[in-house]
């Protein structure tokens, strides 16, 4: 059995066994978006623990139309992401994700992946520890520079991709 | 008295439940919640109706225990009624009165009252904690066999569990002294005293329509915003939950673990009830064709979700807490403006039940 202490994703102890989950460094496709997954089991950090980062994009700023994240939460998390734009503006815009421990998608996330529960002395069978796949809208049609996350230690995001803006879609009928 | 001599045999016949209780479980509530729930949905109620009609803010300061089932109650000495006041169900804590504690549960179950056990999990082997953490926690007690020298429990969270463990388990989780553990600050530290709850359903039962929920959402309105006079002993409504932020930013400021570590426990109570009263609204709204009540309904469960920023901070942050005082005061301010969105959204609510019912 592996080292089960090690993780500590949640007070308690509590985490994920990477060896349910896709090696480090490899694509993985949730929802159609590929994502690179961080190196998980290593020891070595795995994920960011939301305490207001910022996330810079780097000059080659595109539109975007949504941010994909592969993300869980220590309880029910409900937030605020701020989006930055090349003309200087910035957009809050909310990212809601579902418990980690044993717990449906609260927010209508998809599970991207699910593992047994790592205890400290022990891996636990009927609590599954779920990673979920999330996104956010980006509303502004402009190029996005930058991402800040929330302060909210609640919230772990394990990878993150930007889904490029897609031609115009058809106007919806609006009806009432 | 030790387990041993519990376990004198005897020649009685088990007493068991005429069937397996049902199970009820969010992620967002606690056994205490779950386990109530469980008892409704045995009684033929809809658990989210009755524990979801009532939403407030009540601290009562200097009476939180480190339990996974604490809940500060309106009315002394019923968890139940103060957690449902709209419906007949009350609540008694009791300790057993004779040599044969095991008797007395069983009396209990013979007569058709299954009583829920306060337990250690460290001394549970369906727990995740079994000997390694100890916490405190509750148990529904469905069964008794004194010849065998077991007990029937059911615990409906995760990993859930229903059937026979041995009565000396049994007797070491509901006997136990619960001792502090640094693994768990927030339900150790706190003697299980041989406790158990009796949950009484009554009747009438309250109807499931406009009109009773319309009078649950005033009622509950009425108090959220009374005013808070300087010296009450209940802190309540929005004016308390604004006192009670202030409370503990002030309190990490001033380096002071232990507030911290009771939020984490407190705010749970706070944070079910209001999930379930979200819920509740949400789905009559769905139900009813309200889409006032809908949104109100999740403006309030939003209020729940604020709470895990608030606890959850406070959980980490309590070894070192002036270093999380600015989170904490990020985190309560948000948690009192979500109060305040969702009571305006439920007031709106209010306005559409109305019209649906005149």
């Amino acid at each position: 059995m592996s080292n089960t202490s090690s993780g500590r994703f949640n007070v308690w102890g509590n985490s994920f066994a990477a060896e349910d989950l896709p090696a480090g460094g490899t694509g993985v496709v949730v929802d159609a978006v590929t994502f690179t997954m961080p190196p998980t089991g290593t020891g070595a950090p795995d994920n960011v623990r939301c305490a207001g980062q910022y996330l810079d994009l780097g000059p080659q700023a595109d539109l975007a139309d949504w941010l994909y994240l592969l993300a869980a939460g220590e309880r029910r998390v409900e937030d605020e992401i701020a989006l930055h734009f090349a003309d200087g503006s910035v957009d809050f815009e909310p990212v809601r994700v579902s418990d980690f421990w044993a717990a449906p998608p609260a927010f209508g996330e998809t599970k991207a992946f699910a593992t047994l529960m790592h205890y400290p002395i022990h891996t636990q069978f009927g609590v599954p520890a779920t990673i979920w796949c999330q996104r956010v809208p980006v509303t502004r049609r402009a190029p996005l520079t930058g991402i800040g996350l929330p302060h909210n230690v609640a919230l772990h995001i394990f990878a993150a991709t930007l889904q490029p803006a897609a031609a115009r879609p058809a106007a919806l009928e609006v009806t009432r | 008295m030790t387990a041993t001599e519990t376990l004198t045999p005897v020649t009685t016949a088990p007493s068991q439940a005429g069937h397996r209780p049902p199970t009820f479980y969010r992620d967002p509530v606690s056994c205490l919640q779950s386990i109530f729930g469980a008892l409704l949905l045995d009684a033929g109620h809809d658990p989210v109706a009755a524990l979801g009609a009532r939403w407030e803010f009540r601290h009562i300061p200097g009476d939180v225990r480190s339990e996974e089932f604490y809940f500060p109650g309106r009315t002394p000495d019923d968890t139940a009624g103060s957690m449902m006041p709209y419906h007949p169900v009350h609540s008694a804590w009791s300790v057993p009165t004779s040599d044969e504690p095991l008797a007395e549960l069983a009396a209990l179950i013979d007569s058709g009252v299954l009583p829920i056990a306060a337990v250690d999990n460290y001394h549970l082997p369906f727990r995740p904690a079994y000997h390694d953490v100890h916490a405190a926690h509750l148990v529904l007690v469905f069964g008794v066999d004194r010849e065998r020298g077991l007990v029937l429990v059911s615990d409906t969270m995760p990993p859930e569990f229903a059937g026979p463990i041995r009565a000396e388990d049994f007797l070491n989780a509901w006997g136990s002294a619960n001792p502090a553990d640094h693994q768990d600050a927030f339900f150790s530290n706190a003697g299980i005293g041989r406790r158990y709850l009796t949950v009484e359903v009554g009747t009438p039962w309250p109807a499931d329509d406009p009109a009773t929920l319309l009078s649950a959402v005033r009622a509950n309105a009425g108090d959220l915003t009374a005013d808070l006079p300087a010296d009450a002993a209940h802190w309540t409504g929005l004016a308390g939950l604004r006192r009670y932020v202030d409370h503990v930013v002030a309190a990490a400021r001033g380096g002071e673990a232990d507030p911290l570590k009771a939020l984490y426990t407190f705010g749970w109570s706070q944070q079910a009830m209001c999930s379930l009263h979200g819920e509740y609204l949400r789905t009559r709204g769905h139900r009813w064709a309200v889409p006032a009540l809908r949104e109100a309904g999740r403006a309030v469960e939003s209020a729940a979700h604020a709470w895990t920023g608030l606890r959850v901070t406070a959980a980490h942050g309590w070894p070192d807490p002036a270093a999380a005082a600015a989170d904490l005061h990020r985190h309560g301010t948000r948690l009192h403006r979500r109060y305040e969105a969702a009571a305006t959204a439920v007031d709106r609510a209010a306005r559409a039940l109305n019209d649906l019912t005149v």
